[in-house]
């Protein structure tokens, strides 16, 4: 659908403000094209805009999933004012946005710059750290419950060097259990990030970056003056994803906390499934959607603001 | 950007997983339904049109158990077999559907009540009376089965026990034995402590709602059944000194845990008890399918000791069975297949096969082949003078999940007991509210 209209947008840019040469280039599209065009967007519009319009509606009722919802206003919406658990899950976003973002971003990058000289072996550290982004977030949530288990992994090698002090349950202290989540999204993310970056190093002039040292600028500033400019576009492009991973984050805290021990893991998306799904409340789970909704869109117009006045 | 349509598409999905997955399961789960096989009368059961069995039962051994009963029936069913956590979130959708699965695997209690009095399930109150498969079963188990209205909706076809779990060869070994008052259970803890084990075993890590084993039972022994269920639905409050009490006895017993409990599921903490780490386990029966090693006649089990001689004996003991789809269109089918699910051979051959030591419901099921751990289930539950289901099925899901917040923060924080209690009162007033 989005794509059908930027296409119709970019159409328009080039028809200019002349209405009938739009015409006329829209008479032009093939036959087959508008098919290929509105085959997809009646399935997105039915299975997807249809039942997302109707989220709105549901959001404003109480309904179970029996019989017919029963309108009750904007109350789902101040009941979850008031909810503690939301607001714990509201701030866990906020933290699980800025760490999940921070570390991927940063670690991708040192990555990249550490693994974009051509250098022997220099693939095989590529694809290690990529491959972690070809299992499943479930397979990974597993995995990493695996090594934080009371005798697991990261407590026998905290052990083993010492630091008997500093083991613990990880997933089950409130206290280190949604960064011990953050850090196993964090390891699964930063391999893809860093394929990001190595892609857009690729475009850096070598030149540049050359005559600067030539002038003697440092490493330092060579970094900040002369390659961070040309990866703008890319990174803009790793700035939407990360906005948006980090607000669709579900799976892995599914799979190796559920949101607990007793809330303190709870994001806007675990929260709403368990609304609506364990506990059946559909109502209030699709309030928490249109929450969750408003935040990503909040995020895209911004990101294509954005983009739009760079072009 | 090719990124951007897939994460705006991504981000609706989110808001609307629901209606979209609803929508096509529900249309999964109703395939089969119109085609009318051709009926085979065997047994003089009469099976006219093809019906959809709905289960739940998706554990290896009951799932087996139960193919192998519908394979035995003489009638045409279709028997679909869905994850349990699906099948709770799509549960409400199979009964509203435009062409429902005609029986449902469910629980008896407050789920089943609901969905009767929004008029969704079949009436089947003819099971019960005069010659009806039904008929000679408990008035306890009438009493469950029957909705608001005085109908009976639900056929129970087994329930299991819970109870305080232990190998005898553990307890030989470290010459300890079952308690028999509140005391010496306390005492038992410490003396088992003091040799290096850990007295209690449990897992609330990705199960939470274990800790509402404790909880049920403590408070059917401090304050008995009837107070428990009015708490459940809303007629008492959490932060009531009745509840205070119960959460003073249950102060008392949380040093004995496993301090790995936080990081268990419950089939975890079943590892430790089996290996001699941990000495006593308070779980549902279901226990037994996870014990496959070693000689099944070693696990034992007794009932958390009386506190208040006062009290009325009761103990928690969930029963699982079958509804019917109000919607159905094959009802004499549907009542048949039923009355075969509810017939001592099928729970017998049931109960046999899916190795959970389940107890049968109907009173004609030879019990004397049971292993005796069963027969002393049977037993427990005979003298108990009231029968609870469980904290969930007594009250609904949502109040579970306040239930699981503030019981595993009260095991990581017992001495912040008011102000959990406090906090539990209030999600509690929220579900109820809504």
């Amino acid at each position: 659908m989005s794509q059908a209209a930027s296409l119709a947008s970019r159409g328009r840019a080039r028809a200019g403000p002349d209405g009938t040469r739009h015409r006329r280039r829209l008479n032009r599209v093939p036959p087959l094209i508008w098919a290929f065009l509105l085959v997809p967007l009646v399935f997105e519009v039915a299975w997807v805009f249809w039942p997302a319009l109707n989220s709105f509606y549901i959001s404003l009722t109480k309904w179970n999933g029996a019989g017919d919802p029963r309108y009750i206003g904007l109350r789902n919406f101040q009941m979850l004012a008031a909810d503690p658990i939301f607001i714990q899950a509201l701030v866990n976003n906020v933290i699980w946005v800025i760490g999940f973002g921070g570390a991927s971003v940063v670690i991708g990058m040192c990555l990249a710059l550490a693994l974009n000289k051509p250098r022997k072996g220099v693939g095989l550290y590529r694809s290690a750290i990529y491959l972690p982004m070809v299992f499943s977030l479930a397979v990974t949530g597993l995995f990493w419950r695996l090594l934080y288990q009371p005798d697991g992994a990261v407590n026998t090698f905290l052990g083993a060097i010492g630091l008997e002090g500093i083991e613990r349950q990880w997933l089950a202290d409130p206290s280190t259990a949604l960064y011990a989540v953050l850090i196993a999204a964090v390891w699964r993310q930063c391999g893809y990030i860093m394929v990001l970056y190595l892609a857009g190093l690729k475009g850096v002039d070598p030149a540049l970056e050359e005559a600067a040292a030539v002038d003697g600028a440092n490493a330092w500033q060579r970094f900040w003056q002369i390659v961070m400019p040309q990866l703008r576009g890319v990174n803009s492009v790793v700035f939407a994803i990360t906005v948006i991973d980090s607000l669709r984050t579900f799976d892995i805290v599914w799979a190796m906390t559920r949101g607990g021990p007793y809330n303190s893991t709870q994001l806007l998306s675990t929260y709403m499934y368990q609304t609506s799904f364990t506990v059946v409340n559909l109502g209030y789970g699709s309030a928490i959607a249109v929450v969750i909704f408003l935040f990503a869109i909040l995020f895209i117009i911004g990101y294509l603001a954005r983009s739009g006045k760079e072009d | 950007m090719s990124v951007s349509p897939h994460l705006t598409r991504r981000g609706f999905v989110l808001g609307t997983i629901g209606l979209s997955t609803a929508a096509i399961l529900s249309g999964c789960a109703t395939k089969g339904t119109e085609t009318k096989g051709d009926a085979t009368n065997g047994g003089g059961t009469p099976a006219a049109a093809a019906i959809t069995l709905q289960s739940s039962l998706s554990d290896p051994l009951p799932k087996k158990a139960l193919e192998s009963i519908v394979a035995a029936y003489p009638g045409d069913v279709t028997l679909n077999t869905v994850a349990i956590e699906q099948f709770r979130a799509q549960l409400s959708t199979y009964l509203t559907s435009q062409n429902p699965p005609d029986v449902l695997t469910w629980y008896a209690g407050s789920v089943a009540r609901d969905y009767a009095k929004n008029g969704y399930l079949l009436d089947i109150s003819d099971l019960w009376v005069e010659k009806g498969p039904a008929a000679s079963y408990s008035t306890a188990l009438k009493e469950l089965s029957t909705s608001d209205d005085g109908k009976q909706v639900f056929m129970p076809t087994n329930y299991y026990w819970w109870g305080v779990f232990y190998l005898r060869s553990s307890f030989k070994k470290w010459g300890v034995s079952e308690p028999k008052t509140w005391e010496e259970f306390i005492a038992l803890c410490d003396t088992l402590k003091s040799k290096g084990v850990n007295p209690l075993s449990n897992g609330v890590g990705t199960t939470p709602w274990m800790a509402s084993g404790w909880f049920d039972i403590l408070n059917l022994r401090v304050n008995g059944a009837a107070f428990h269920r009015e708490l459940l639905t809303g007629k008492h409050s959490f932060d009531s000194p009745e509840v205070r009490k119960v959460m003073d006895y249950y102060t008392q017993i949380v040093p004995y845990f496993d301090p790995n409990m936080t990081a268990y599921a419950w089939q975890d903490a079943v590892t430790p008890l089996v290996q001699g780490k941990n000495a006593m386990y308070l779980v549902g029966a279901f226990i037994s399918q996870n014990i496959t090693e070693g000689d099944p006649d070693d696990l034992d089990f007794f009932s958390v000791p009386v506190i208040d001689q006062s009290i009325p004996v009761a103990e928690e003991a969930p029963t699982d069975g079958y509804f019917a789809s109000a919607k159905t269109k094959n009802v004499e089918s549907t009542k048949a297949f039923l009355g075969y699910l509810a017939s001592a051979e099928a729970q017998q051959k049931f109960i046999e096969a899916a190795g959970s030591s389940n107890l049968p419901t109907s009173p004609d099921v030879d019990v004397s082949k049971f292993s005796p751990l069963v027969q002393k289930g049977l037993k427990t539950l005979a003298d108990a003078d009231q029968i609870t289901q469980f904290f969930n099925r007594d009250s609904s899901d949502a109040l579970q999940t306040t239930a699981d917040a503030a019981l595993t923060k009260f095991l990581a924080k017992p001495q912040e007991v008011d102000s959990i209690l406090k906090e539990w009162q209030a999600a509690a007033q929220r579900v109820f509210n809504s």
